[in-house]
């Protein structure tokens, strides 16, 4: 019989497992069971089967028996020295983590941002081929014949979809009604080109009706709390929808935040030309389809069908002309990827817009303060080296190599960076709020446990960490044994370095400081700014073409209260955005051009307190006057009218005689020039349509706001049948233009703050350690007669040359980026040279406080306790 | 330690009792093949391995490396000894089993 030997994979299982004090034993003693049975195939399985049977806790291998002993001990040694250092320096290791705890924090939550902010939209299931068609370069609008066109005549188009919105709505089921905003008008293609789930409801009859309408869960829970929402009627703006469909609530990282999809199929509209802009277009090409051929494909669309509408409109003899006389307009429609919308095209976004910039400018923060904490820690070990040339010393003469010196400080550093991040971690999640506000984003708690986020943690865990404490360790693995023995007068690291880092600090400090206040200052000033209006004590309420006709009865219900003192309509009220309407010139072979165009009734300009230059304002009640306008200075400039009343401006075939010429105010924003306009006459006749004149305008002289708000809204409510009232104060709209740069002034703020104090507890240890040093010196000058303020001095001195260095060349910097910003502002503030000052001399007067504070200290001990100390 | 009770399960005590009797000769195989002998039951090495480590942590017994040989494929074996904190635990078991088996009336164990 042939003879079987032990298993192989059982004999290495063992070895590998086993402890060795028991693996001798246990082979023994089944090699003694396996030659007893023979050692046939029968105890060769048993062999086997019993060395699992072993397999208990107790034998196998711990740590300590995998790696060299003596290793494992001196990471044993090192982590317990390192735990043991740090608390006894307990105030240095307070501040070095709660510096780079500050830091971290600030990178954690800056990375969940940029990897938010690169999200956006990712989650459509072939959002690759999903792209928005614009009209030329930026225009978000296209015309209402476009996505079914393109369905019809190009191949490559898998689908294409025309969407509108978002809009607000007043939605009705039963009798409880709501302005509910986030409404998005599809038609019936618009989930072949978005593929998002129907939770309840098929998609093949979804918004296939003009009735149709889909929910949202969250809104279909809100109105339907009982009954399932399938087949209800909602009632839209008064017209009756059939609920046909359930959806998730969109992400957060959508740009269309729906909360409603309205069917609003292809042929209901009436606009079947090209020339009018309406809607929006998305497309979805074809799996294999190029994005290259398509683009081709869609300027020749709007060759052949906006072409001959336009030159028509222009008066160019063909196409070809009218693109030779632009050069720099793209007369086509392109393509824009989906992806690309939320950061780089943002304009297109219906949600939220992001800023490839912001993202820029956030790393950039984020890299700063995480270079100030490790600063200081590198700062204050070197520093503190002196005091541990001691150790070092000891530690060499016993046998301790370079690398092992240099291991037990990075191990240190190492510990301080975890405990740091743990610390971080915590910061981030209470921090959420602010940086929420900050952002304009929604972020909860649960978007910091990302694998993103866990990934940054450990790269930051990683790099921080050798990064603080790799130029420490070296320095101090360098020093020299017999030196640092006999009285610790090595050299702690070089000087220059230390000053240059504590420069870098203060110079980002300043840096950042100087950007906060010119912002401040830029902010103020255009607010500050004449807009050539009044927008003080007036009331803009929304929504004033529900009143259809009973809008007199609440102007004369206003008129009737003693403070209220003009109430006026109009279409567009300054700084909530105005359209432009295509007006030409007769007489000048039709020469085109698109002033900013409003409706208002008469006795708005007194509202706003227009000044009138020339001509007339409207007259009440005046049919003719539907054929006058009244155009402002810029209008008259850019056409070269030196006298523009009488002149006469042609829109559709009507002519319109310009009988008042007003002074320029500013309606759009304070960082654009004020635009031509033409204001014509508000009619009662044009309330329908596209000429509606939404807005009624109530102005008053009452200074309790309150008050006014509650009894306008009284007035409101006895005539609008139960439509909600909406009304905002002019002067409120005016500063919301100035919402990016609050919040920009903001992000700087807070940042600029925490690298202050991250860069001042610096600043706080390192005058600490440096009047430790210098204590003897302190002593013996106060022995021969220097006074307190003297010696203050002599430590002030050499801080301020540091921060005063940092602070020039950070403001250099700030001067060098500030300028560039500024020119995105026609009315901009000079940067003075006090704008400019002034930071440094915050930083300064900060440094000043603190080094004076911890040095009046030592300035004051009695001498003799130093000196006695020997 | 007079009043000092020992706590020892069924098996541990078995293998107590089997590396006196073997007496200086015992180890894991050993042991269980007398177990099977004396007792006729059978038990895994791995077991008597897990209690002669329960006693040798107990002090019950205490152990020491002996000789190599060719049928063990040349380990060594682990050789097992009582120890006098052993003899007492063995005596102590035995005649606390004594004493209550003396308290059973007579007349039950006869009709048994």
């Amino acid at each position: 019989m042939k003879k079987h030997s032990p298993p192989k994979w059982a004999l290495s299982f063992l070895q590998f497992f086993y402890k060795e004090r028991y693996l001798e034993q246990i082979e023994g003693d089944l090699y003694e069971l396996f030659q007893r049975d023979g050692a046939t195939r029968k105890a060769k399985r048993r062999f086997g089967w019993n060395t699992i049977r072993f397999f208990r806790l107790r034998y196998l291998k711990g740590l300590d028996d995998f790696e060299q002993l003596t290793t494992l001990a001196m990471i044993k040694n090192y982590l317990k020295v390192a735990i043991r250092t740090l608390v006894k320096q307990k105030s240095y290791t307070a501040i070095n983590i709660s510096g780079l705890a500050v830091a971290i924090a600030s990178a954690l939550l800056i990375s969940m941002y940029i990897f938010h902010e690169k999200s956006y939209d990712n989650f459509y299931p072939n959002v690759d081929r999903m792209y928005r068609v614009a009209n030329g370069d930026y225009g978000r609008w296209t015309p209402t014949l476009l996505a079914q066109t393109i369905e019809a005549e190009l191949p490559q188009a898998e689908a294409a979809t025309k969407v509108n919105g978002l809009s607000e709505s007043f939605l009705k089921v039963d009798d409880r009604g709501i302005l509910q905003d986030g409404g998005l008008w599809v038609d019936e293609n618009f989930f072949k080109v978005f593929e998002i789930n129907l939770l309840e409801g098929s998609l093949a009859h979804a918004l296939t009706e003009p009735d149709h309408v889909v929910l949202t869960q969250t809104l279909a829970e809100k109105f339907f709390e009982e009954t399932s929402p399938m087949d209800q009627i909602i009632e839209i703006d008064g017209d009756p929808f059939k609920v046909v469909g359930i959806i998730a609530d969109p992400p957060k990282n959508t740009h269309i935040p729906y909360k409603y999809i309205v069917a609003n199929p292809v042929d209901q509209d009436g606009t079947y030309y090209w020339s009018g802009n309406n809607t929006f277009t998305y497309l979805k090409i074809k799996e294999n389809a190029r994005p290259g051929d398509v683009s081709i494909l869609l300027a020749d669309l709007y060759a052949e069908k906006v072409g001959p509408d336009y030159i028509e409109y222009t008066g160019h003899e063909s196409f070809e002309a009218l693109k030779k006389e632009y050069p720099n307009r793209n007369f086509a429609f392109t393509l824009i990827p989906v992806l690309d919308i939320h950061l780089k095209k943002s304009n297109f976004s219906l949600g939220t817009q992001g800023d490839e910039e912001s993202i820029l400018i956030f790393s950039l923060i984020a890299l700063f303060i995480l270079i100030i904490a490790c600063i200081n820690y590198i700062n204050l070990s070197t520093a503190r080296s002196a005091v541990r040339s001691k150790e070092v010393g000891i530690r060499k003469s016993l046998g301790s190599q370079k690398e092992n010196i240099i291991f037990q400080f990075l191990t240190e550093s190492m510990l301080i960076t975890f405990i740091s991040v743990v610390l971080a971690c915590l910061l981030a999640v209470l921090s959420l709020n602010l940086f929420n506000e900050l952002t304009l984003r929604s972020f909860e708690g649960a978007d910091l446990l990302t694998p993103n986020s866990v990934l940054v943690l450990s790269i930051l865990l990683l790099i921080v960490g050798p990064l603080a404490g790799g130029y420490p360790a070296y320095v101090m693995s360098r020093f020299n044994p017999i030196q640092a023995l006999k009285g610790g007068t090595t050299k702690a690291g070089k000087q220059t370095l230390r000053n240059v880092l504590v420069a870098f600090q203060f110079a980002t400090s300043v840096f950042l400081i100087a950007i906060t206040l010119v912002i401040y200052f830029q902010v103020e000033y255009l607010k500050s700014q004449d807009i050539g209006i009044e927008i003080k004590n007036t009331l803009v309420i929304s929504n004033g073409t529900q009143l259809e006709g009973k809008y007199d009865v609440l102007k004369s219900g206003l008129e009737q209260k003693s403070y209220i003192t003009h109430v006026s309509k109009t279409s567009n009220v300054p700084f909530y955005g105005f359209p432009d309407y295509g007006y030409s010139v007769p007489n000048e072979s039709g020469r085109a051009f698109s002033p900013y165009n409003a409706f208002m009734a008469p006795g708005a300009e007194k509202v706003f307190n227009m000044e009138l230059l020339d001509g007339r304002f409207f007259k009440e009640n005046f049919l003719p006057d539907t054929a006058s306008i009244i155009v402002n200075q810029a209008l008259a400039k850019n056409l070269g009218w030196e006298d523009p009343v009488g002149r006469k401006l042609e829109r559709d075939d009507k002519i319109y005689t310009v009988v008042g010429l007003v002074k320029d105010f500013n309606f759009t924003s304070l960082k654009r020039d004020v635009g031509s306009l033409i204001i014509r006459y508000g009619f009662p006749a044009y309330e329908i349509g596209i000429y509606h004149q939404n807005y009624i305008l109530v102005h008053f002289s009452n200074n309790n706001l309150k008050k006014v708000f509650e009894e306008v809204e009284n007035e409101w409510s006895k005539v609008a049948g139960g439509y909600p009232f909406e009304a905002r104060f002019l002067d409120e709209a005016f500063q919301q233009q100035f919402e990016s740069e609050k919040r920009f002034g903001m992000i700087f703020t807070t940042f600029s703050g925490m690298a202050i104090f991250i860069a001042l507890l610096g600043l706080f240890a390192l005058t600490t350690f440096v009047l430790q040093k210098r204590f003897k010196e302190i002593a013996v000058r106060k022995v021969m007669g220097a006074t307190v303020s003297s010696l203050i001095n002599m430590i002030i001195k050499d801080f301020t040359k540091l921060v005063l260095a940092g602070s020039i060349a950070g403001v250099a910097a700030a001067f060098y980026w500030l300028s560039d910003w500024l020119q995105g502002y026609t009315t901009r503030i000079e940067l003075s040279w006090y704008l400019l000052a002034l930071p440094v001399l915050i930083i300064l007067t900060l440094t000043w406080v603190v080094v004076s504070a911890k040095s009046y200290r030592a300035a004051v001990s009695n001498p003799s306790k130093a000196l006695k100390d020997e | 330690m007079k009043n000092k009770s020992y706590q020892l399960g069924e098996l541990e005590e078995l293998v107590l009792m089997i590396v006196a009797i073997l007496n200086e000769e015992a180890y894991g195989v050993k042991v269980m093949d007398e177990i099977q002998h004396q007792i006729g039951r059978k038990v895994n090495i791995s077991a008597v391995h897990t209690v002669l480590d329960r006693l040798e942590k107990k002090d019950f017994v205490s152990s020491y490396m002996g000789g190599a040989s060719a049928e063990r494929g040349g380990r060594r074996k682990r050789l097992f000894r009582i120890t006098a904190e052993g003899s007492r635990a063995i005596t102590y078991v035995h005649e606390t089993r004594n004493e209550l088996y003396r308290q059973i009336p007579k007349t039950i164990l006869g009709y048994v």
